[in-house]
C-alpha cells in the first residue's frame, strides 16, 4: 500500500532523509521511532504531500505522489503533530470544510458521518463552537476526524498521542486497530513507545535520517541483541544517545 | 535593571542573528533604497511647500507655524493608535509572554521590558516619516545646530509620551473588559477612533487655509491662522520649542515647553509602572481566558454564503465558504471595512470640494483632464485596498496552510479560487469610485466610458498581482495578518501595482489627447491618429493580459516550491 523508494530530503545542505526504502503493506498499523531531529516528521510530511522531495519517490495505492498528486491525497488522511486549524471556523463548519475539498458532497450522508464521527470522539457538545475555543486535545481529536471523515486508504499521523487523556488516548488506539482491520493502512510517528508496542504491527527505527532497524517487536529484540521491552531495544539500537545519557547519570 | 536587559536581549539577539544570517542580501538593500527614495520624496516635497509658503507675504511664516502644529499633532495621534494595537500584543499576546512569567523576574520589569518592545515597534515610522519633514525645515530655515538636537529629544520626547497614554489606555481597557474577546474588542474601538479622528480632520477642511477668499476679511483669516492649538497639549510645546529655535538667532527659547515635555514624559513612564504594578498581570491573566462563541449572525452568514457559493464547485465553494466565515467572524479583518468606508467618503467628498471654477483653465478641459488623472488616483487606491485584503488572502491561511495542502485540491485551482473571491467587491468598489467621481466632475461621456472601462480592466490585473505577490511571499506565522502587507512582498506589491498603473496611463494618455484636440479645433481624426489610437488601446489590453497571468503563474509556482 505505502512504498517509499530511495526518498531524500536535503535542507540546505543538511540531510534530514537519506535514502529511504519502506514498503508497507495493506492493513498494516506501522510504528515509526526515532529520536529527536531523526528525519520522523520530514518523513510524513513528504508522505502527505505538505514537502516536497529532494529526490526518490512515494508510492500510495499503487500511485506516484509526485506525478498522480491529487488522486493520492484523495486516499490519504493526514494528522500533523500540531493541530493549526483555522480558529474562526466551528468544528462542524471546519468538517465541511475539509468534506468540500475531499468533494465528499454535501448531502444528508455527509451530516450523518459528521455526527457520528464528532461522537466517536466526543465532541458533539462542541460542534457548533468556535474552535479557537477548543483546548489543544480537542483540536487534536478534531483534526482525526477529519483525517476519518473520508474513509482513507492510509492514515499517516505524527505524534498522534501529544495533547490527549487517557480515555482519548485509548479510543485512538481502538480506533487505530479497528481502521486497520477494515484495511486501512496507519503509518504513525511516535515517541511514546508504549504505544508502538501495543498498537503497531511492524516498527522501523529512523536514525540521522536512515533507517537503522525495521520488523515486529520480535525481530528488532533479535536485531538488537536484547531482552525486555520496546524502550531497552530502543536505547539498545539508538547506542551513541544511550552512551551520552549513562556517561551524564554517572557523573550525578 | 539587569532583568531588564536581559529581557530585551533575545529581540536585540534576534535582529542581529537575522541580519548576519540571512540568506537574501538583496532584501534589505531594495528596502533600504526604497526608504532613501521615500525620505527624499518626502523632503523634496516639504521644502517645495515651505518655499511657496515663505513666497507669500506676511502670512508665509504663519503659515509653516501652523503646519508645524498640524504635522506634530498628526504623529502624535497616530503614534497613540500605533502604540495601543503593538502594546496589546507585547504586553498581552506575544508567545513567549507564558515564559516570561513563569521566571522569578519582577512584575514591573517584565512590564518594562515589553515597554520597550512596543515602544521600538511603534516609533520608527516618526523616523522615516518625520525626518525629512523636518529636515526641510532646516533647509528653508536655516538655524543653528541647536534645532538638530531639539528635533531629536523632543521627538523622542513626544514618543514616549504617545506611547505612555497608548499603554496606559491599553492596560485599563484589557483590565475593564470582560477576558474573552478583549483583543477583538479593542481592536475596534480603536480603528472607530481612528475612523471618527481622520473624519473630523477632514472635514474641517484644513486647505482653507491656504485659500484666503474662504474667509470674509483678512482679519478673520489671519486670526484662523494663529489660533493657538490647547496649551496643555505636548505637541504644542514641542511645536513651539521647534518655532522658536527656527526663527530666533541663536534659538535658546522655550526652555520652559522643553522642561514641560520631559517631565511629562518622565512623568507618565512612572504612571505607567505604577497602574501596572496594579493591573497588569490581572488583564494579562484575563486575556489568556478562553474566547467563547456569539452566535449572533449566523443563519444570516449561513444564507449569505450559500448564496455565493452555489455556482462553485464542492472544493472552490469550501475555500469561499471558509474565507468568507473567517472575515466576518474576525473583528481585527471586518473592522477594517470600517476604515475602507472612511477613506472612500472621503475620496469622494475631495472631489465635491474641489474649486474648478477658480481654475484659469477651460472648465471643461480640466474636468476631463482631472477625471483621466483620477483614473490613475483611484488606480492607487484600489491597489492600496488591494494591499491589505487580497495580497494577504493566501497568508490568511495561516499556520491551518497544511490542510490546503495535504488535500487533494490543486493549488491552481486554490489560487485561482481566491481570485475569484475577490474580483468581484474589488470591482464593484474601483466602479462606485470612478462611476460618482466622474459624476462629481461632470465629465464628458466619452471620458465616463473610457475611464470606467479602463478601471475594469484593471482591477483584474490588479487582483491578479496581488493574488501572485502574495503567494511569492506568503508569511504563514504572522501575529497579525496587518502586519503581512507592510512587509517586503507588501511593498514590492504596491511599486509593481503603481508601475502597472501608470504604464496604463501613459498609454491613454496619446489617444485622449488626440481625441479631445480633435474636438476642441472641430477637426476629424485621420488615419494616423486612429492607426496610434488603436496601437495604444491594443497594448493597454496586452498589458492587462499579461498582468493577470504572469503573477498568477508567478505564484503558483512559488506556492507549489513553498516548504
Amino acid at each position: 500500500m505505502i512504498k517509499l523508494i530511495n526518498l531524500t530530503k536535503i535542507y540546505k545542505g543538511l540531510c534530514a532523509v537519506n535514502r529511504i526504502n519502506l514498503e508497507i503493506k495493506k492493513g498494516t498499523v506501522f510504528g515509526f521511532l526515532g529520536p529527536n531531529g531523526a528525519g520522523k516528521t520530514t518523513t510524513i510530511k513528504m508522505m502527505a504531500g505538505v514537502l516536497a522531495p529532494s529526490s526518490g519517490q512515494i508510492i500510495i495505492d499503487g500511485m506516484d505522489l509526485a506525478k498522480d498528486t491529487s488522486a493520492v491525497k484523495q486516499r490519504v488522511g493526514f494528522i500533523p503533530d500540531s493541530p493549526f486549524l483555522y480558529e474562526k471556523l466551528t468544528g462542524v463548519e471546519f468538517l465541511h470544510f475539509i468534506a468540500g475539498l475531499y468533494r465528499l458532497g454535501r448531502g444528508q450522508s455527509l451530516r450523518h458521518r459528521i455526527s457520528e464521527l464528532l461522537e466517536l470522539f466526543d465532541l458533539n457538545n462542541w460542534a457548533e463552537e468556535l474552535i479557537e475555543g477548543y483546548s489543544h486535545g480537542m483540536k487534536q481529536r478534531l483534526v482525526m476526524c477529519a483525517a476519518l471523515l473520508q474513509e482513507p486508504k492510509v492514515i499517516i499521523v505524527d505524534e498522534p498521542m501529544v495533547g490527549l487523556d487517557p480515555r482519548a488516548a485509548r479510543l485512538v488506539k481502538i480506533i487505530f486497530r479497528d481502521q486497520a482491520h477494515k484495511g486501512t493502512t496507519i503509518f504513525m510517528s511516535t515517541h511514546s513507545l508504549d504505544v508502538a508496542e501495543e498498537v503497531c504491527d511492524e516498527i522501523a527505527i529512523i536514525q540521522s535520517g536512515e533507517i537503522i532497524a525495521r520488523g515486529t517487536s520480535e525481530v528488532l529484540r533479535r536485531q538488537a541483541g536484547v531482552d525486555g521491552n520496546l524502550e531497552n531495544i530502543f536505547l539498545k539500537l539508538t547506542e551513541g544517545k544511550r552512551g551520552e545519557d549513562e556517561r551524564y547519570l554517572s557523573s550525578h | 535593571m539587569r532583568d531588564i536587559y536581559l529581557l530585551i536581549r533575545p529581540r536585540v539577539l534576534g535582529f542581529r542573528n537575522q541580519l548576519i544570517r540571512s540568506e537574501s542580501r538583496k532584501r534589505p538593500i531594495i528596502l533600504g533604497c526604497l526608504g532613501i527614495v521615500f525620505c527624499g520624496g518626502m523632503f523634496f516635497l516639504s521644502s517645495r511647500v515651505l518655499l511657496h509658503f515663505q513666497s507669500v507675504q506676511v502670512i508665509g511664516d504663519l503659515l509653516a507655524h501652523q503646519l508645524l502644529s498640524m504635522i506634530l499633532l498628526s504623529f502624535f495621534s497616530l503614534l497613540i493608535f500605533s502604540h495601543i494595537i503593538t502594546a496589546l500584543s507585547n504586553l498581552y499576546f506575544s508567545k513567549d509572554l507564558e515564559l516570561c512569567h513563569s521566571t522569578p523576574v519582577l512584575l514591573e520589569e517584565i512590564f518594562v521590558s515589553r515597554v520597550v518592545h512596543t515602544f521600538l515597534d511603534s516609533s520608527w515610522m516618526l523616523i522615516l516619516f518625520g525626518l525629512p519633514i523636518f529636515m526641510a525645515y532646516a533647509f528653508v530655515y536655516r538655524p543653528g545646530p541647536y534645532f538638530y538636537l531639539l528635533v531629536l529629544h523632543m521627538n523622542l520626547a513626544m514618543a514616549i509620551i504617545a506611547a505612555g497614554i497608548g499603554i496606559l489606555v491599553t492596560m485599563l481597557l484589557v483590565y475593564i473588559f470582560p477576558g474573552h474577546r478583549t483583543r477583538d474588542l479593542i481592536i475596534l474601538l480603536t480603528v472607530m477612533m481612528a475612523i471618527a479622528l481622520y473624519m473630523m480632520f477632514r472635514f474641517l477642511r484644513p486647505e482653507r487655509l491656504v485659500n484666503p477668499d474662504a474667509f470674509f476679511s483678512v482679519a478673520q483669516y489671519l486670526s484662523a491662522l494663529k489660533m493657538p492649538q490647547s496649551p496643555y497639549l505636548p505637541t504644542h510645546w514641542i511645536a513651539e520649542s521647534l518655532w522658536a529655535s527656527l526663527t530666533a538667532v541663536g534659538g535658546k527659547g522655550h526652555s520652559f515647553e522643553v522642561m514641560l515635555t520631559w517631565t511629562t514624559a518622565g512623568a507618565i513612564m512612572v504612571i505607567n509602572v505604577w497602574v501596572a504594578h496594579g493591573v497588569y498581570f490581572m488583564g494579562y491573566s484575563k486575556s489568556r481566558e478562553a474566547k467563547k462563541r456569539r452566535l449572533g449572525g449566523k443563519k444570516i452568514l449561513d444564507m449569505f454564503v450559500r448564496c455565493v457559493t452555489r455556482p462553485l464547485g464542492d472544493d472552490l465553494g469550501a475555500i469561499v465558504s471558509k474565507d468568507i466565515r473567517t472575515f466576518f467572524r474576525d473583528n481585527s479583518q471586518w473592522s477594517q471595512l470600517l476604515l475602507l468606508v472612511a477613506l472612500v467618503v472621503v475620496y469622494l467628498y475631495n472631489f465635491t470640494v474641489l474649486p474648478l471654477d477658480k481654475s484659469p483653465v477651460r472648465l471643461d478641459f480640466l474636468q476631463n483632464e482631472l477625471a483621466f488623472l483620477n483614473m490613475g488616483l483611484a488606480g492607487f487606491v484600489l491597489a492600496a485596498v488591494c494591499a491589505r485584503f487580497v495580497f494577504t488572502a493566501v497568508s490568511a491561511e495561516g499556520e491551518a496552510y497544511w490542510i490546503v495542502r495535504s488535500s487533494p485540491l490543486r493549488i491552481r485551482r486554490y489560487l485561482w479560487a481566491k481570485y475569484l473571491l475577490y474580483l468581484f467587491p474589488m470591482l464593484l468598489l474601483a466602479e462606485v469610485l470612478i462611476i460618482v467621481t466622474d459624476y462629481l466632475l461632470d465629465v464628458t461621456c466619452f471620458m465616463m466610458i473610457l475611464s470606467s472601462c479602463t478601471m475594469f480592466l484593471m482591477v483584474f490585473a490588479i487582483v491578479a498581482l496581488g493574488i501572485g505577490c502574495g503567494a511569492i511571499y506568503p508569511n504563514f506565522r504572522y501575529q497579525n495578518i496587518a502586519q503581512v502587507s507592510t512587509g517586503f512582498g507588501g511593498v514590492l506589491y504596491m511599486i509593481i501595482s503603481s508601475i502597472f498603473i501608470g504604464i496604463v496611463i501613459v498609454l491613454e494618455a496619446g489617444p485622449v489627447y488626440i481625441v479631445f484636440m480633435s474636438k476642441m479645433l472641430g477637426n476629424t481624426l485621420t488615419l494616423l491618429e486612429w492607426i496610434l489610437i488603436i496601437v495604444a488601446f491594443l497594448g493597454v489590453l496586452v498589458i492587462n493580459i499579461v498582468a493577470i497571468f504572469k503573477p498568477m503563474e508567478m505564484g503558483l509556482r512559488a506556492l507549489c516550491e513553498y516548504e
